[in-house]
């Protein structure tokens, strides 16, 4: 059980770190959601199943969708083959709307 | 009957190991394909028959209990979510790819029988 | 029924080109309408200097880089002078921590008599089988009523920041916002009509057996927030505005919280003449046990759900 335990927490660490210094912010809130996975788990190995639940539906569920959202919100998703450019100007939402017209005549 | 405990829990140990080994395979597809279709087919693959291979043996290494039921239901409830999200996804991909005639064809399934009866005969 | 026409007929018949005025498809006035020849514009250059001259000014005064010298040594200062509030907050904060008694030093006030008796005396003196709840929702119940403002307080700052006004936002943001999602999916809104139930039914057994079990308010609101956030996506604004409103949630989030803060108003009185607790506490075990930690669990989750749920439209939409 001690060497589940540390790898979990070397696991924690390298997520930490991981989404401090991602450059793509959606792979940023994916390894968000991934620590407080096993940050569910390690409170289960902690002996306190209320914090694991809450922490489970909270951290993994709510936090992360309301992340996923704001990103949607600020035009900050780009694709990985593009540069990092993190948000666009006003030109997102007309810019978005004359492709989808294309596609949708296409 | 201790034998009888003891062909449980080797039975669900191996189905255990088996639901670890298709985990295994399912994330060295998600890390290696190159499209997105391809990483969601296999994530898709271990959400299924990894978790149902894993719970399955969890529930034979349990026995017949209360905590069996409740784990059939947590894979009842993964089998109906994962594949609405794979959905989701799929269709996402869809609609929004920029290179979408050089990613996927789009073929009549008449013309697919007679494309595929050709190269049979040519082989 | 006539004589069926040729697509080459049709296309020279008067109503075939009234449908493609009317389309738009085609151009009535193209080729046909005389037009002045359009010059090219050159644009005078005393305008050009006077623009080029005003922004360079702009330049000057403003926020640029390479031409304002006070600005980049004004950078340079800021980010010298992070970095040393940095090192020196990190050293203050490790200081702190350093000062910290060890885990499990028998004379620090963590480890004296109360979490003793929390936990010898717990279940006789609350009546919930869960030591957490018991602690949380009746020896330290005004921290759960400040933390359930907390929320309320939390939810209030996102309306204020995110509501959007009818008349002026709402045909951008329905323009750009959900352009790309699936309405009307079918797969999706059969797997929410098959899911949705039984998600809110395990978020109440979460709630209600908070005193039984692990779980509680906070756990099982967050799961039937969770809930409704689903049969949102699979099935539109339209047909939840059926029966969350706004008018819904602030009667939730009011009703819960005076209900909680209220409830708890018996113990001002009870502890200052030094009486025991009149809430009988039934037998442990049983559902209908340990006194106001049934009422105040249902409080804490009702809250909790509308927090969750608010969040999620907020951000959104701006609007329920």
């Amino acid at each position: 059980m001690q060497i589940f335990t540390c790898l979990l927490l070397g696991f924690l660490l390298v997520c930490a770190v991981s989404v401090s210094l991602s450059k793509n912010l959606l792979n940023a809130i994916c390894i968000y959601m991934s620590y407080s996975l096993v940050m569910s788990i390690l409170w289960i190995l902690l002996e306190s199943p209320d914090l694991a639940i809450t922490e489970a539906a909270v951290g993994a569920g709510i936090t992360s969708i309301l992340f996923f959202v704001t990103l949607k919100k600020i035009h900050a998703m780009v694709v990985d083959e593009e540069e990092t450019e993190d948000s666009e100007t006003d030109a997102g939402p007309e810019h978005k709307a004359a492709e989808a017209g294309e596609k949708g005549g296409a | 009957m201790a034998v009888f405990e003891w062909i449980r829990f080797v039975i669900g140990g191996v189905l255990l190991l088996c639901g670890l080994g298709i985990f295994a395979i399912e994330m060295l597809g998600v890390y290696r394909f190159r499209y997105v279709l391809n990483r969601m087919h296999a994530a898709a693959m271990g959400d299924t028959l990894g978790i149902g291979f894993s719970i399955v043996g969890l529930i034979v290494m349990n026995g017949f209990h209360l905590t069996s039921l409740k784990l059939f239901l947590v894979v009842a409830f993964l089998w109906f979510s994962s594949p609405t999200s794979s959905h989701l996804i799929a269709r996402l991909e869809f609609t929004t790819d920029e290179a979408r005639e050089e990613h996927y064809r789009q073929v009549e399934l008449t013309e697919l029988e007679k494309e595929l009866a050709q190269k049979k005969e040519e082989v | 029924m006539g004589r069926k026409r040729t697509p080459e007929e049709y296309e020279k018949t008067v109503s075939y080109r009234l449908r493609q005025w009317l389309d738009g498809s085609r151009d009535p006035f193209l080729g046909r309408v005389e037009m002045k020849p359009q010059e090219l514009f050159v644009e005078p250059q005393e305008l050009r200097d006077r623009r080029e001259e005003d922004l360079e000014r702009i330049h000057a005064r403003a926020y640029d880089m390479h031409s304002n010298t006070r600005l980049q040594k004004f950078h340079h200062f800021y980010q010298a002078f992070s970095v040393l509030f940095c090192l020196i907050l990190v050293l203050t904060l490790l200081t702190a921590v350093s000062w910290l008694p060890t885990v499990g030093a028998s004379e620090r006030p963590v480890n004296n008599e109360v979490a003793a008796r929390y936990i010898e005396k717990g279940l006789q003196e609350t009546g919930s089988v869960n030591i957490v709840t018991g602690m949380i929702l009746d020896y330290r119940a005004f921290d759960t009523l400040g933390e359930s403002h907390v929320l309320f307080a939390a939810t209030c700052t996102v309306l204020i920041l995110l509501r959007e006004d009818k008349k002026r936002g709402r045909a951008r943001e329905d323009a750009s916002d959900r352009l790309y999602e699936p309405k009307n999916d079918l797969i999706l809104q059969t797997a929410a009509r098959m899911l949705v139930p039984p998600i809110i039914i395990f978020g109440i057994y979460v709630i209600l057996c908070g005193h039984l079990g692990p779980g509680g308010g906070f756990s099982g609101g967050a799961v039937i927030g969770a809930g409704l956030i689903l049969y949102l996506c699979a099935f539109g604004f339209a047909k939840t505005e059926r029966f969350f409103t706004a008018k819904t949630y602030r009667v939730m989030s009011f009703g819960a919280l005076a209900c909680y803060s209220l409830s708890k108003c018996y113990s001002f009185y009870t502890g200052a003449n030094e009486i025991e607790s009149v809430i009988p506490l039934g037998t442990p075990g049983a559902i209908l046990s340990s006194g106001l930690i049934f009422v105040l669990n249902i409080c804490v989750g009702v809250v909790v759900a509308g927090t969750m749920y608010t969040f999620y439209c907020m951000f959104r939409k701006g609007g329920y």
